[in-house]
């Protein structure tokens, strides 16, 4: 089933009239933050000293789909519930210091995996037990309803790295408690680690934070009921705590306030003299299952994996290229990506060897179209008036996603979840963005 | 499944007579230009000189069927065996079919005649390919109007016109066809499945291989003989091989298919396989002989024609390519041979400065989109199991006994089996 609109509005109708519902309560729970501009790619959250201040919030986040989703979020003390967490990004050896603010109904906390010497109020940040040796926490927590507390660790080696409850972890984290840190290589911001040839473009370096919502589970801990994570099942799958086709929104589109990151890739066409890096995305998973990336139309380079540089012992290059990133649950894999224009085909000079078949003998999926009607990036051709056109200047377009192509959905329906788009520009740009 | 009554864009009037006319007459084979010869392009980057680059024709359909899974599989009412199934065949597809040179009237004859796993392609790099689509809709459900389209998986550096991603370019009508035209300068195992409503299409069994030789066959290295393959252009030979095996790993949800033939709607977060197959079939039959899906001489098995068994002799070379196109990670794994990862998704592990970082090991983690290439060398004479170390995927539907994917490496006296004509042969 094809066309998200008028399949949803067939299938979740009554979904969809409870999510109204929902959404409109949400927007009562507080005054809101004065928007931030919209923009593409990562928003780093910084801070002069490397002092952050988080309160875990509860909130709704929506679906294309029309539902509306009860979740927990890291969000700035300064601002509100939003999912994820900000991007923390901090240089490699600095002092970071974390405090977190608790608003929930119960304790929570925050571990970072892949630091050390993370310190909690001062005290080595270690498993707590009750009196009976029961665990509680695997970290210091804050007290429920207005508890905090504040860890402090050395930012270790260059990397991404996952930052995420670790209370009740089963649940907490699959209710949305997880940001990303990113670690930049002492001196060499535009690198990914500390390795000259990690060096990417800073102007198009992007997060995608993968996860996956059981509506059903947060349900229940709107309602207060038990909840059984054993026997959970995924609807939703996201990247940066969105699904497709609202992971194409810049960041901070107005109509996903509780969502501020996108996640569309906006390159041109590599060039050894004008455009000569590639893009960096930070591959990092937040869920409890193999989310298996593919990107179309690029091999992707990883040249980090958890904060650790491919490397050999001897400096020897160990990265390598792929088709399909299989992200691990807990894992980071920062790759490099390009798109070159390889063949340079041209309507007058280098033709496409085939022809494209009239309008009527083409099947256009749904409503509205990506394709310029061309095979020729930076030319556009015409489209019937029934149908809208997305593409701005003949530009390209290729999607990536899960290759679980269950994930590719959203509650079942096809090309939604964890799916985004990779941009590509005419070298010249285009003359609209 | 695409039905009419929830289209809105293109006119259904139009889209209906035009479907019905082709699907009734024929295929129509799109016309090709050839790229002119000694124009190069504008920035001379790459001139498009005839002859540098062979012209290779395929012309594949899109289509439904029938196939049949392992015997003695249990029932699984009402999912499986399907009530609708023809005699010998118990499972509602879709799939591709390889109708290069068929006439129009012999395509048109395959409307309901799907295979899986896909007809498996291979090319030379730097092979000019035309690949035509034409999508004979599906015989089971003619309310449906389903597009299909072709997507190379893996291919570097694709154009959006050329990747089959319906919502990003365009997808091939019923009733109509397309020429899809690649390129290729890497060599290595790729795949390729229809991307039109791809959790359904690709789970329906509209999945193959493709893999890529390398320029090195053509000038051998380390004093190689003329006629010495490779995997890649290693430059030092580490990836020559004897013979080659190829596996397309995929999962089939019995409920899923029934649900496609009876005409009702799957909610596919709820997925969960029935049987776990390579080349589409589940163990046993993944020893059965290649077969011809043009003749009936293989029975129940004619729509499902690509062995899995790997047979060598003593000291070969033997090279395995992985794809997996289901949803399952898959951890292929051998007893008592060695095996040497030479490249993951089609790229040979080797760093920017030439640094080898091959793997061996007994067990091969395949993720769902993944390929792997691995080579053995044939140890002693005998018989060898190549199984998912994933035990729980090693049974038919959940029956008694052994199934999945699962096959043999027969490995024969030094000497006994003259030098292979395909692969899988």
């Amino acid at each position: 089933m094809r066309n998200l609109t008028h399949h949803l509005a067939q299938r979740r109708y009554a979904a969809a009239l409870v999510a109204g519902t929902l959404a409109l309560g949400s927007l009562t729970l507080g005054a809101r933050a004065e928007a931030a501009p919209t923009s593409e790619g990562l928003e780093c959250l910084t801070d002069a000293h490397n002092t952050f201040s988080l309160t875990a919030r509860d909130g709704y986040v929506s679906t294309p789909d029309g539902n509306s989703i009860y979740m927990w979020g890291y969000g700035p003390s300064s601002g509100s519930f939003q999912l994820p967490g900000p991007v923390l990004c901090v240089t490699a050896g600095t002092h970071v210091r974390v405090i977190l603010h608790n608003t929930l109904v119960e304790p929570t906390s925050i571990v970072f995996p892949g630091q050390s010497g993370v310190t909690a109020d001062g005290k080595p940040a270690q498993p707590q037990l009750t009196d009976t040796g029961s665990m509680t926490s695997l970290t210091q927590s804050a007290d429920a309803t207005g508890g905090s507390v504040t860890y402090e660790f050395t930012a270790g080696s260059p990397g991404t790295y996952l930052y995420e409850s670790g209370t009740d972890v089963a649940k907490q984290v699959q209710m949305g408690l997880y940001g990303a840190l990113v670690v930049r290589p002492a001196g060499h911001p535009a690198q990914a680690n500390d390795r000259s040839d990690s060096a990417f473009d800073p102007d198009h370096e992007y997060v995608f934070l993968l996860s996956e919502v059981d509506p059903d589970l947060h349900l229940g801990v709107e309602r207060g009921d038990p909840v059984d994570v054993a026997h959970s099942t995924a609807r939703y799958f996201m990247i940066n705590g969105r699904s497709m086709p609202d992971t194409l929104a810049p960041n901070h589109a107005s109509w996903l306030p509780n969502q501020p990151y996108g996640a569309m890739v906006h390159i041109k066409p590599y060039d050894a003299q004008t455009n000569p890096h590639p893009a960096l995305i930070r591959y990092l998973n937040a869920g409890s299952v193999n989310y298996p990336f593919h990107p179309h139309g690029s091999d992707e380079r990883v040249v980090t994996q958890d904060g650790s540089a491919l490397a050999g012992s001897g400096g020897q290059d160990l990265s390598y290229l792929k088709y399909d990133l299989d992200v691990e649950p807990g894992q980071s894999l920062d790759a490099l990506m390009d798109w070159r224009d390889v063949e340079q085909w041209d309507p007058a000079t280098n033709p496409i060897p085939t022809q494209l078949p009239a309008i009527q003998d083409q099947l256009l999926v749904g409503p509205d179209t990506w394709f310029s009607e061309s095979g020729y990036l930076g030319k556009k051709g015409s489209l019937p008036t029934n149908i809208t056109a997305n593409n701005e200047c003949g530009e390209y377009y290729h999607v990536a996603h899960s290759h679980a192509l269950q994930q590719a959905t959203n509650y079942g329906a096809t090309f939604g979840g964890m799916m985004t788009v990779f941009r590509i520009d005419p070298p010249a740009g285009c003359p609209t963005s | 499944m695409t039905e009419m009554n929830r289209r809105g864009p293109l006119s259904r009037r139009t889209l209906l007579t035009g479907a019905a006319g082709a699907a009734g007459a024929a295929v129509m084979v799109g016309a090709r230009l050839t790229a002119p010869s000694g124009l190069g392009s504008a920035t001379g980057l790459r001139p498009a000189a005839a002859g540098v680059h062979p012209q290779k024709t395929v012309h594949l359909a899109g289509t439904d069927g029938w196939v049949s899974m392992p015997q003695g599989a249990p029932a699984d009412p009402p999912f499986f065996p399907d009530s609708l199934a023809p005699a010998g065949f118990d499972t509602y597809v879709f799939g591709f079919r390889d109708v290069t040179g068929l006439s129009a009237t012999q395509v048109a004859a395959q409307r309901g005649h799907a295979q899986i796993s896909a007809p498996m392609l291979s090319f030379d790099e730097e092979d000019d390919i035309f690949i035509t689509l034409s999508n004979l809709g599906l015989l089971q459900r003619p309310d449906l109007f389903d597009g299909h389209t072709l997507h190379w998986h893996g291919f570097v550096n694709a154009i959006p016109l050329f990747d089959g991603v319906p919502e990003l370019s365009l997808a091939v009508p019923v009733g109509r066809d397309f020429t899809y035209f690649y390129r290729p300068h890497d060599a290595g195992t790729y795949m390729y499945h229809c991307h039109f409503e791809d959790v359904e299409h690709v789970q329906m069994g509209m999945t193959g291989m493709v893999f890529i030789r390398p320029k090195q066959n053509k000038a051998p290295v380390n004093g190689d003989p003329v006629g010495t393959k490779y995997a890649y252009n290693d430059g030092d030979g580490s990836t020559r091989y004897d013979r080659e095996f190829a596996f397309m790993l995929t999962e089939l949800w019995s409920a899923a298919h029934y649900r496609d033939a009876h005409i009702q709607v799957n909610d596919w977060t709820d997925y969960a396989a029935s049987f776990w197959l390579m080349n589409g079939r589940g163990y046993p039959d993944t020893l059965e002989p290649s077969g011809n899906p043009l003749v009936t001489a293989a029975g129940r098995l004619q729509y499902q024609p690509i062995t899995s068994t790997v047979t060598c002799n003593a000291g070969d070379r033997v090279l395995l390519r992985f794809s997996n196109l289901g949803y399952q990670n898959h951890q292929m794994s051998v007893d008592n041979i060695d095996l040497t990862v030479v490249a993951k998704d089609a790229s040979l592990l080797r760093g920017r400065d030439g640094t080898t970082n091959y793997l061996v090991t007994n067990g091969v983690d395949i993720g769902p989109g993944e390929s792997r290439d691995v080579i053995f060398a044939a140890p002693t004479a005998g018989e060898y199991l190549l199984y998912d170390r994933n035990y729980s995927y090693l049974d038919n539907g959940g029956g008694p006994g052994y199934g999945g994917m699962m096959t043999k490496i027969v490995v024969h006296p030094a000497g006994t089996l003259g030098p292979q004509t395909a692969a899988n042969a």
